[in-house]
């Protein structure tokens, strides 16, 4: 009965229009659900048994991934609740932390996964030079990944201000006077005043939208945090898996 | 040219086709060294490999989350900086080399020197050994001196995360850390100031630690093409120079730590525009 | 040269003409697509520069000198962001920002020493600096008396930077009886 119900749903036309091929428990199934899904083709059809070992790759680039997207899961939903205004951001997060329901599960998940990939990407790193892989032809891609390495400790840094409290601000204004510091660019680094930099239109007057860390600076730090540099990344991340499929895989994959 | 020949010799072109074979060449095709029996497929051996990885990872931050809860202090106020103010743990190591450098170089140079050096190590290491699997032996330079780098990046997060206390001041594990320490009484000199202690004039002195800063590099730059004539020979100027250059700033950090705190010296090269 | 009809090309011969209709086109296109791209991007960049600020206030009355007795006074750190100092014959406002990254110092009144919490910069009354990582000294800002309620007034976006030199004992240094002019520091 129960069979036949399920022949019937897997025969109609919905069904067939949405899955290209029955369930992929034979050779041929595999191959094509790895073809025909766009997520899945990110992989190659087979690989080698000794890739499957976890002593290879220790999944540090997956996690990282991983932890990409449960940041901008549980961001989206933090984002529900939080007006980047420095009157109300404080007060906002300490709702988000006693008042909304699993609101601080999401604060603690966002904040300590935000953690968790910034050292699984420096570790992932820290393997595939270890093992050699960014040798030609992949040059490129390690270069790839050095920029979604320092994108990502700028989303950490951006999002630090967030919260508005102490170790926010100050944080940032330390973070933000080195950029005052920058040669050439900033009014207070070598070759700035020189250059005609000033408190009010040097790089770190840019930056912050001021001169003092203050409610432009939450303004623009939150839509580089929340839209700027995510989209940034998910670029660099499409582009750094398209490059493990095309510049082939080093060692045993 | 024998090659052509060969191809031309059996498989002759055929004018009534649309399609020929244009060439012979020696060389391994795709399938050497890899025997296809060797391969599974990635569903479901790799996907379940990842699912599970996830799931664990995941578990462990939601256990993580029970009993840690993200940190929230008093809201923002531009009065009174906590204290000691420290940055998130992995800016910990910058934040430390702060101390020991001027911002421009600490906070914005350093940083953006390494990025860019790390970028240029694929066109920098010509070793075509130890691809895709742990190798040591087989490039002991690459290794050595990523590690370097490497256990310098942790060494500095972790002065910066359990031996600094109030007021940025050293303190041990077992100090109480609420009191807080007298300011050293030890003074820092810049280098010059120091040389002109010892007797020299203003200019000389000057004029010393530019000689000693330019010496530092050229050591670098001089000291390999000596010691290794093969590897520089390998590496040609270009990446030779890259090489060295980058070399001698990776040892920079260490370099004015042991100024600083052996010799109680703040700068050692004053110049109109900056101070290293 | 003939061109795909037959006909001579009335351009193009090599050397002779050194720019040809298409090569002219093809620079007027992309040249004009490139200053067009420069223009958008000259304008993104001045969109992102702010034109109003909306900033705390920098200037502050203070009250009379004789609210203000020897030594450091801290109480208009958490206000106005500086501290005055009282000597036997003058007064002058120290900003309490330091200048190695903009933390701000706390005045210890036993070491008689200024701390920073960030990098552990110490400075001392004159805002010369002691020790820690600390490139020049503490700002001076601007301190005048109403003519009219002979009130103090300081402006905090007015700052004295001179520039330190290093002498024996002290890394970061100047010379504090020049420091004493308009208008940053009074007689009293």
């Amino acid at each position: 009965m129960i069979d036949r119900l399920a022949k019937f749903v897997r025969d109609t036309q919905i069904w067939q229009s949405v899955f290209r091929h029955g369930y992929p428990d034979n050779d041929r199934n595999q191959s094509l659900i790895m073809f025909s899904s766009v997520l899945l083709h990110l992989h190659p059809v087979k690989i080698r048994r000794s890739a499957l070992r976890f002593r290879y790759t220790m999944c540090l680039g997956g996690l990282s991934a991983f932890m990409f997207l449960l940041l901008t899961f549980t961001g989206i939903f933090l984002m529900f609740y939080y007006v980047p205004d420095t009157r109300q951001a404080f007060q906002n997060i300490k709702d988000i932390t006693s008042n909304v329901f699993m609101g601080g599960l999401m604060r603690d998940l966002h904040k300590w996964s935000a953690e968790a990939m910034v050292f699984l990407v420096w570790m992932h790193m820290f393997r595939v030079f270890m093992t050699g892989s960014y040798k030609a032809p992949r040059e490129f891609n390690w270069g790839i990944g050095v920029i979604l390495l320092t994108l990502t400790l700028l989303l950490s840094w951006t999002g630090y201000l967030l919260p508005w409290d102490q170790l926010a601000l100050w944080a940032i204004t330390v973070g933000t006077k080195m950029a005052e510091a920058t040669p050439f660019f900033g009014y207070a680094g070598p070759w700035g005043q020189q250059l005609g930099m000033r408190v009010d239109n040097d790089i770190r007057f840019l930056l912050i939208g001021g001169t003092v860390v203050g409610q432009s600076a939450l303004l623009r730090f939150y839509v580089l945090h929340c839209v700027a540099l995510p989209v940034l990344i998910t670029l660099g991340m499409v582009v750094h898996f398209w490059r493990i499929r095309k510049d082939g895989f080093s060692g045993p994959l | 040219m024998s090659e052509r020949n060969t191809t031309e010799n059996i498989y002759p072109r055929n004018p009534k086709k649309s399609y020929a074979l244009m060439e012979l060449v020696k060389g391994q095709g795709f399938q050497t060294k890899k025997q296809p029996e060797d391969t599974v497929f990635v569903w479901p051996h790799l996907l379940y490999i990842e699912l599970i990885a996830a799931l664990v990872f995941l578990a462990g931050l939601l256990w993580v989350c029970t009993f840690k809860h993200a940190p929230l202090e008093d809201m923002a106020s531009a009065d009174t900086t906590p204290n000691p103010m420290k940055a998130p743990w992995y800016f910990l190591g910058l934040q430390e080399l702060l101390v020991f450098f001027d911002p421009w170089l600490a906070g914005m140079v350093l940083p953006s020197l390494i990025v860019v050096g790390m970028i240029a190590i694929p066109y920098l290491d010509i070793n075509p050994k130890g691809v895709g699997y742990w190798a040591w032996k087989e490039r002991p330079f690459a290794i050595w001196t990523f590690q370097f780098g490497w256990v310098q990046w942790w060494v500095f997060i972790i002065i910066g995360v359990f031996f600094r206390g109030l007021d940025w001041a050293w303190y041990w594990p077992w100090d109480d850390w609420h009191q807080h320490k007298p300011s050293s009484g030890a003074t820092l000199n810049d280098m010059n100031v120091i040389l002109e202690g010892w007797g020299m004039s203003v200019s000389a002195a000057n004029m010393s630690t530019y000689i000693m800063t330019i010496g530092y590099f050229a050591v670098f730059m001089v000291l390999p093409a000596i010691l290794w004539r093969k590897f520089s020979r390998n590496l040609g100027f270009a990446r030779y120079v890259t090489v060295w250059g980058l070399m001698a700033l990776l040892w920079i950090s260490p370099v004015k730590v042991f100024l600083r705190l052996g010799f109680n010296i703040k700068y050692f090269l004053v110049t109109p525009w900056f101070k290293v | 040269m003939k061109d795909m009809r037959g006909f001579e090309a009335d351009s193009g011969k090599a050397g002779d003409e050194p720019v040809t209709r298409r090569d002219f086109f093809t620079l007027v296109g992309w040249g004009g697509f490139l200053a067009a791209m420069g223009g958008v991007g000259l304008g993104s960049f001045k969109f992102y520069v702010p034109t109003v600020l909306y900033e705390p206030p920098t200037t502050f009355k203070i009250g009379p000198p004789k609210d203000y007795g020897l030594g450091v006074d801290v109480r208009w750190k958490a206000i106005g962001q500086f501290w005055v100092v009282r000597e036997e014959k003058g007064m002058y406002a120290l900003v309490s920002i330091c200048r190695h990254l903009g933390c701000t110092p706390n005045w210890f009144p036993d070491q008689e020493r200024f701390r920073c919490p960030c990098h552990g910069s110490i400075y001392d009354t004159n805002g010369n600096v002691r020790g820690g990582p600390a490139p020049r000294t503490l700002w001076r800002a601007a301190i005048s008396i109403d003519p009219v309620d002979g009130q103090i007034v300081v402006n905090t976006s007015v700052r004295q930077d001179p520039d330190p030199k290093s002498i024996e004992g002290i890394a970061v240094y100047v010379e504090p009886e020049g420091r004493k002019v308009e208008p940053f520091y009074i007689s009293v």
